[in-house]
């Protein structure tokens, strides 16, 4: 009886270790075998066991160091703005106006939105020729003339960094939302008593309060963010030239324009490397602070 | 006794089922078909009715496959081992698809096939692989020619140009203020930036001085010609500025609706945008070749072939699909729906076919059309190393001769 007891739970989470195994780690280590070898899709004479290759090849590659350097600024960069954004309108959210539920549901609607329209629609706003952005900004004065916003080496990538700033700030938004509704009325009431202003009652009650939503928060977002590359190549493509470019982008580009799978599973597995060693030193840091606040 | 009765009328209901299967394998063949179509109206359904009316015990399994992912999804069925038996291709694939195996050599089959004759020599010739087999059997063709806005050159009293010079004058010309609010709102001629765009920059670079590969087999794209050649072209947009400021990425889409909107005067296609071109501007669009080069003129052959893929276990019935499309009365269904030209002759002699202006600027140019080199880095290129490379030095990130040296590296296979 006892035996069948402690059996359970492994029954239990046994068809989803298979389901992992078989769609995380298989994959991951089929990727790693085909990282030491010479595997180009249409040169089958070709196919060897190159051992590491293909690693230091990598590394002496100026596009990957160029696609590591934009990986950074689009990671920071948008999970910055999505998260300072979100942190607003979870705010405004929270406070009491009529019309509040229905604003909740319609900020969801980006997040909602699959990402390839999402690429679309932003990419004709920006539209160098017709574009309703470049019709506002020459409209209020900001902008002398239409500007080609994806066309430009300079603006491509931060103009593709707003549209994902737009689609992934309501995950943000519902998540703080979520924390913000958590904290009790009484701490608030109390510090009101004791005197507090506005501004430290946000910094001594909401926010630490809030720490532990914006940690998983963010670190969701650092993960899907950094893999993401569906909006930018249906943006850009990459371009122009290899401005829009990020790891998993050339990664994919390596893999099907050049049908080169041997360097694209390399690329890939320096991602996973570079997501792993960044997810590490961040719940590290989180850790520590919050040891150190304890 | 009763056991027994059922155990020999098992094995006669098992045998007779074998021989049915059987039976079925030998007379009916299952031919997977790939292919695109630009437009959705598409023709393939009534060709393979009237395909499997007159070949009864061969299917026909067209699937569509989106031209943005085509290549792709082909060359990773054939890693696979699950290609389908006949694909529509490019000539430029060619190469890389003989280099994994996956064609068929078809010089048996079109040597017995009556239609032979029918198409052009020049088409065969084009198509016919480095090794002196024929591998592909011709579906259609287009020549690159030049559009240009009818009604703006006749308002402002100008002629297509005939040279690169007279072109770059023209260019400048159409660049201009329309509605006198002080911003240039018409350009002259509309450069396709993105992937693609290696047809426009042929037709300046290839015809003033720049070879893939000269006599002795070195490099011609990084002699001083070629480099000068190509500064001119990268000038269009960076110092001339008679293309739009969104050209870097400007593709099909973007060259095709900007000619529909007036915002260029000219740009470089083919025939099978001349349908919609027609819809939206009627008379005010024409074409004519595109010009002459400091040395001379290039444009480019554009072209669909079928291939029959080595993995097919229905090669005669493949062959018999391709050579339906390749025959001139059902070539001609196609080409209706497709809007290019048809690879046979008697179809390129009817009347209608004579009065149409966009067909005439093709015919005009096929003196001169070019293929690019029948190199498996031939498709790196178009794909991917051409539109990185030409937006960069557009952007002014790299110079004309580190550009040209990038294209030169590939094609020596370094």
């Amino acid at each position: 009886m006892n035996s069948k007891k402690l059996l359970f739970p492994y029954v239990l989470v046994t068809p989803a270790v298979i389901i992992t195994v078989l769609i995380v780690f298989i994959p991951i280590i089929e990727t790693s075998i085909m990282s030491l070898f010479n595997y180009v899709i249409w040169k089958p004479k070709d196919y060897k066991f190159i051992f590491l290759s293909n690693y230091i090849k990598v590394l002496k590659d100026p596009v990957f160091w160029i696609s590591l350097k934009n990986t950074a600024i689009w990671v920071t960069g948008t999970v910055s703005l999505q998260l300072i954004l979100g942190f607003v309108t979870a705010m405004l959210l929270n406070r009491d106006f009529w019309w509040r539920g229905i604003a909740r549901s319609l900020i969801l609607i980006p997040w909602v939105t699959p990402s390839v329209i999402t690429a679309l629609m932003w990419r004709w706003m920006y539209d160098g020729n017709s574009g309703v952005i470049n019709d506002l900004l020459v409209r209020v004065g900001i902008l002398k003339e239409y500007f080609p916003w994806l066309a430009n080496n300079s603006t491509a990538l931060g103009s593709v960094m707003v549209a994902l700033m737009w689609q992934g700030f309501p995950f943000f938004s519902i998540m703080i939302l979520a924390g913000l509704q958590a904290i009790p009325d009484s701490l608030y009431e109390a510090a009101e008593v004791d005197g507090a202003t506005p501004l430290q009652r946000f910094t001594m009650i909401t926010l630490p309060m809030l720490i532990p939503i914006l940690f998983t928060s963010i670190l969701l977002r650092i993960i899907w963010v950094a893999n993401s590359m569906d909006v930018i190549y249906v943006m850009t493509g990459g371009g122009p030239g290899y401005s829009t470019y990020t790891l998993p982008l050339y990664s994919f580009i390596k893999a099907y324009k050049f049908m080169d799978f041997g360097y694209a599973s390399t690329l890939a597995i320096f991602l996973t490397l570079f997501l792993v060693a960044v997810v590490a030193g961040y719940v590290v840091k989180v850790l520590k602070s919050q040891g150190s606040m304890e | 006794m009763k056991k027994s009765f059922i155990i020999i009328l098992m094995m006669v209901l098992m045998s007779a089922a074998s021989f049915a299967a059987g039976q079925k394998e030998t007379k009916s063949a299952n031919v997977r078909f790939w292919y695109h179509f630009d437009n959705p109206e598409s023709a393939v359904t009534p060709l393979v009715q009237k395909f499997e009316k007159e070949n009864p015990g061969i299917k026909i399994t067209p699937e569509s496959i989106a031209w943005g992912a085509y290549n792709q999804k082909l060359l990773t069925a054939i890693a696979a081992g699950s290609p389908p038996d006949v694909s529509q291709v490019k000539l430029w694939w060619q190469p890389q698809l003989i280099e994994m195996g996956a064609l068929t050599p078809l010089d048996d089959y079109i040597n017995n096939w009556s239609g032979k004759n029918d198409i052009y020599d020049n088409v065969w010739k084009l198509t016919r692989y480095k090794d002196g087999k024929q591998y592909l059997m011709p579906l259609q063709m287009v020549i690159l020619y030049m559009y240009y806005r009818a009604d703006i050159f006749k308002e402002m009293g100008l002629v297509p140009a005939k040279t690169r010079a007279e072109f770059l004058t023209l260019a400048r010309k159409l660049t201009r203020d329309t509605n006198g609010d002080g911003k240039i709102d018409q350009y002259g001629f509309g450069i396709r930036g993105a992937r693609g765009g290696h047809d426009w920059w042929g037709t300046f670079v290839l015809s003033s001085g720049a070879r893939f590969f000269l006599p002795g087999g070195s490099s011609g794209l990084i002699t001083p010609e070629a480099i000068a050649a190509n500064q001119w072209y990268i000038d269009l947009y960076r110092k001339y500025k008679v293309s739009p400021p969104t050209t870097p990425n400007d593709g099909f889409k973007e060259i095709i609706a900007n000619m529909k909107s007036g915002k260029t005067a000219m740009t470089i296609h083919h025939i099978g945008s001349s349908k919609t071109m027609e819809a939206a501007l009627g008379d005010k669009i024409s074409a004519a070749p595109v010009p002459k080069g400091t040395e001379r003129y290039w444009t480019s052959f554009g072209d669909e072939e079928n291939g029959v893929f080595s993995a097919s276990k229905y090669k005669d019935a493949a062959f018999k699909w391709v050579a339906f499309l390749a025959t001139a009365k059902n070539n001609a269904v196609w080409q209706k729906a497709s809007g290019q030209v048809s690879v046979n002759k008697s179809n390129g002699e009817t009347s209608e076919a004579k009065s149409n202006r966009f067909l005439k600027a093709t015919i005009d140019s096929a003196d001169f059309a070019h293929v690019l080199p029948a190199l498996p880095q031939t498709a790196e290129f178009v794909e991917s190393v051409w539109p990185t490379t030409m937006q960069r030095a557009f952007n002014g990130e790299i110079s004309s001769k580190e550009m040209m040296e990038i294209f030169a590296k590939l094609f020596s296979g370094k």
